[in-house]
């Protein structure tokens, strides 16, 4: 398998950028050189592809494709590039200028790819996309409904260029805007430019960023920029994409920020569970130095700034700015007690400006392009667009990039692809932990997506997680799975947060179990309305949420498991029993094959029926009955 | 600056917590894990008090609110009241039997009966661990996170840094830690885990053993070459203050003896 190591992708005789006006010229030079329409394969290589072997059918391809004739034809380029985000397809393979997009590509297709597509210019129809609802398959990018409904502007790069090679990202315009700015622009219109564009932060809190850089800039002090890539939410991979994928758009989001607020010193705060996201940006950061694009006197200007990355050691709460702050000087990652923000003081007591990943990586093309381009995106109060990691009972599992605004109609169905196996939708978990969830069908399908809207009905914007819940899934064990999640994850100072979530806990640990007592419900709206206002940091003072939008929203469910001791998705195992409704059952048998208890019987076109002490109610007759026989009880 | 804490007008001066201005106006706001010679850490959340600066209430902790803008403070709300007593108990579920607790059980019509109790023997107000730090004994830690928090000592083994001065035990609200001097020896315990084992430095005037050896030490690093005399190494304090007075009158008669003095 090759990994390429930082060093060796540090060109022999590295070209110093002198002047901003040189990284024009050289990037000119750089297009001439490469024909941006000369065949390319491109494989998918983030970290959910390389899950399913893509640095195998790189390997593979490489090697076929220098084996292979070419007879006088230009050999196309075998490029690895960051997460394409349709995860659930992987290995991703795009060969282009054909725009083709293969799917699930593994070593053994390589070299028919090579003969068929490579040489004799004809798609291979099996390994081409085809969407749920069609039995056409699609050949190009464009035309798939995952991408074409998306508005790629953070995400433009990604999938198109080598993240381990800087002249690939140059020649995707990376640096320009920092260019713009050491050239034509002083601080206090870069700043100006944020400000005007309403980009609000993407980390969750939706704060207004123009305005936090102002306020960083008016302290005086040694000033810090840091980057908060601490992604821990449960099934949240935005973040991760942007870093391995294009690296630089986020180390230009920062210098831009350094050189607005008056920075030279800056971190990147990333987990050590994203050891490639790590890999990348120390790569990219070495690169970039090597250029003259960071590091001392960048682009031959008396601008310097200096980067340098650091990791996390697993806690959830580190991704909290003031616990990530003390984390990064070497303390217990816990958040400060302090009523003072962190622009003013926070990194070794000193201005500190920090912003998401997905915040950063928007900053280039505001500056390059303006704040009024920017805005033409989203909505009146929430500009630009949005990157959420949609997973959970959806077709289509993957990063989306929307404007902000966007229906969750929009979101699911046009772009997830609706529900699988013919179910209905349910709810939508946004926000993470600290979240909420959206129930649907009752109004809130076309609800917008934007940080004020998702307020509204108890959840939250948050760094970008959706979840979509189909009418299989039990609200109560939702609510369950993430308190569970926080119990673990509080840091355990503070008294409202860890002892109300041991509570909370506890209770709900109790209702899935069969042991609710009447009264719980409202104890839970206590203790929860307590926790979120008595807590000492953000993620106290929103852990309570999963609980009490789940209660707002479907208190239905949580009485039937604590009067009539009823789960009536068919989750909590104590709480259902699955039968054979005889007059629908069409004796197929399939539910019996698939038991794997043997605790089905019946004869073949017969009623079957199941043995209730023998059913582990592990779903799988449940999930296949083609006929939805089979009925929670 | 103009801050009306329940319903009067109080004296504040602008950066001060909105603790200290209570406490100096008589107004009693309860607390846990606060000492005035140690910083605020505001962990315990009883000192909580809603407070409006002109944009509606919200729900801050007293011990460390710096205040510098007019303001009105409620610190006996009814809002303020309901989370309270939550606080307490569920800090009683950890901590049963504790009579600090119950007495503000009392104030706040507590039901200790409402959460299955869990025995911990420490409401994690890390007044100690804090003292420690404080003092320089390195040896008292929050350790863990989330529920699995607890005071430890690396490892969770006896310490060989701890000087024994006994800080910890004397600032605890629950009397969980535990100062024992016997056998010329004294151990620190933390929830009955041996957290130090100090030998207890014999007096060389009238034998009886008095204090860590260790702690002695530190004192003696710490007051360095100060004017102030050092304390005398191996003496206890009631021979020190005996030979001191010894001295003194010895020089006293001493100057009667060669006339020095007219």
């Amino acid at each position: 398998m090759s990994q390429p190591s930082s060093a060796a992708q540090v060109a022999d005789e590295v070209r110093r950028i002198i002047s901003p006006a040189d990284l024009e010229a050289y990037r000119r030079e750089l297009l001439t050189k490469n024909d941006p329409n000369a065949p390319k394969v491109i494989v998918c290589c983030g970290t959910g592809c390389q899950a399913s072997g893509s640095l195998d059918v790189i390997d593979a391809m490489k090697k076929a494709v220098a084996e292979a004739g070419w007879e006088g034809k230009v050999v196309p380029r075998v490029k690895r590039t960051g997460c394409h985000g349709f995860c659930s397809r992987g290995p991703l393979v795009v060969i282009e200028p054909m725009d083709l997009f293969y799917q699930q590509v593994s070593v053994d297709d390589v070299e028919e790819i090579v003969k068929t597509t490579l040489i004799g210019g004809e798609p291979i129809k099996r390994l081409l996309y085809k969407p749920p609802d069609s039995k056409e398959p699609v050949q190009r990018v464009a035309e798939i409904p995952f991408y074409s409904k998306q508005s790629r502007i953070v995400l433009k790069n990604i999938g198109k260029i080598d993240p381990f090679n800087i002249e690939d990202a140059l020649t995707h315009g990376a640096y320009q805007a920092l260019a713009k700015c050491l050239s034509s622009m002083g601080p206090r219109q870069v700043i100006d430019e944020v400000m005007n564009s309403k980009l609000r932060g993407r980390g969750g809190a939706g704060f207004p960023t123009g305005l936090k850089w102002d306020s960083c800039a008016r302290v005086e002090g040694t000033r810090y920029v840091i980057c908060n890539a601490d992604e821990g939410d449960p099934g949240a991979f935005m973040d991760r994409s942007l870093l391995e994928g294009d690296p630089h758009s986020v180390l230009e989001g920062m210098a831009i920020s350094a050189f607005a607020v008056g920075s030279n010193r800056g971190y990147i705060y990333c987990r050590a569970e994203y050891p490639l996201a790590v890999r990348t940006l120390t790569a990219a950061i070495k690169q970039a130095e090597a250029m003259g694009l960071l590091g001392d006197n960048i682009m031959g200007t008396d601008f310097s700034f200096k980067l340098t990355v650091s990791t996390g050691a697993g806690a959830f709460v580190c991704g909290e700015s003031s616990a990530l702050m003390s984390s990064l000087e070497g303390k217990v990652g816990r958040p400060r007690p302090k009523y003072i923000r962190s622009v003013e003081k926070g990194f070794r007591d000193s201005p500190s400006n920090l912003n998401n990943v997905e915040t950063f990586a928007n900053i280039p093309d505001i500056i390059f392009k303006g704040a009024d381009w920017f805005k033409s995106y989203g909505t009146e109060r929430s500009a630009g667009t949005k990157v959420f990691a949609l997973t959970g009972n959806v077709h289509n599992v993957g990063l989306v990039e929307v404007p902000m605004g966007s229906s969750l109609r929009e979101i699911v169905y046009g772009i997830g692809g609706g529900i699988p196996n013919k179910r209905e939708l349910k709810a939508v978990q946004t926000g993470g932990p600290s979240g909420g969830c959206i129930p649907i069908p009752a109004k809130f399908l076309d609800i917008n997506v934007g940080f004020g809207k998702l307020a509204e009905v108890g959840s939250m914007m948050g760094s970008g997680g959706m979840i979509v819940m189909d009418e299989d899934t039990c609200m109560v064990e939702v609510s369950r799975y993430f308190i569970n999640f926080l119990v673990e994850e509080s840091c355990g100072q503070c008294s409202p947060c860890r002892e109300g979530l041991t509570r909370m806990l506890e209770i709900l640990t109790r209702i899935t179990q069969g042991e609710g007592r009447e009264g719980d419900i409202q104890l839970l709206q206590e203790i929860g309305t307590f926790t979120n206002s008595f807590s000492l940091c953000g993620l106290g003072t929103s852990a309570a949420n999963p609980v009490l939008s789940t209660i707002r929203w479907f208190p239905e469910e949580y009485e039937a498991h604590i009067r009539e001791k009823k789960c009536p998705s068919g989750v909590c195992k104590k709480l259902f029993h699955y039968e054979i409704q005889a007059e629908t059952c069409t004796g197929c048998g399939l539910c019996r094959r698939k038991c794997p208890v043997q605790a089905i019987s019946g004869e073949k076109k017969k009623a079957h029926s199941i043995d209730q002490s023998l059913c582990i109610k592990c779903m799988e007759c449940y999930k296949n009955c083609k006929f939805k026989a089979i009925k929670v009880l | 600056m103009k801050i009306i804490m329940d319903g009067n007008e109080v004296a504040a001066t602008s950066g001060q917590t909105i603790l200290e201005v209570a406490r100096a106006n008589g107004v009693r706001i309860p607390t846990l894990c606060h000492n005035d010679a140690l910083e605020p850490a505001a962990m315990c959340r009883l000192c909580t008090v809603e407070v409006d600066e002109g944009r509606g209430p919200r729900l801050v902790t007293a011990c460390n609110y710096p205040l510098r803008r007019d303001a009105q403070v409620f610190t006996n709300s009814e809002r303020v009241r309901a989370g309270r007593k939550l606080i307490i108990e569920m800090l009683y579920t950890r901590c049963r039997g504790s009579e600090l607790l119950e007495e503000l059980g009392r104030e706040y019509g507590a039901d200790f009966t409402r959460f299955a109790p869990n025995d911990k023997q420490c409401i994690m107000c890390g007044l100690c661990a804090r003292v420690c730090e404080r003092v320089g004994g390195k040896t008292l830690t929050l350790s863990g996170r989330g529920v699995e928090i607890t005071v430890a000592t690396a490892f969770d083994r006896a310490s060989e840094f701890c000087i024994a001065c006994g800080a910890c035990a004397r600032i605890c609200p629950v009397q969980t830690i535990k100062m024992i001097d016997e056998d010329g020896e004294r151990r620190i315990l933390v929830q009955g885990r041996e957290a130090s084992r100090v030998k207890l430095i014999e007096c060389v005037s009238c034998g009886k053993r008095f204090g860590p050896v260790l702690d002695l030490k530190e004192i003696n690093e710490r007051a360095g070459d100060s004017k102030v005399p050092p304390p005398n190494q191996g003496v206890c304090p009631e021979c020190s203050r005996r030979n001191l007075a010894a001295r003194m009158a010895e020089r006293h008669f001493e100057q009667f003896e060669t006339g020095e003095e007219g």
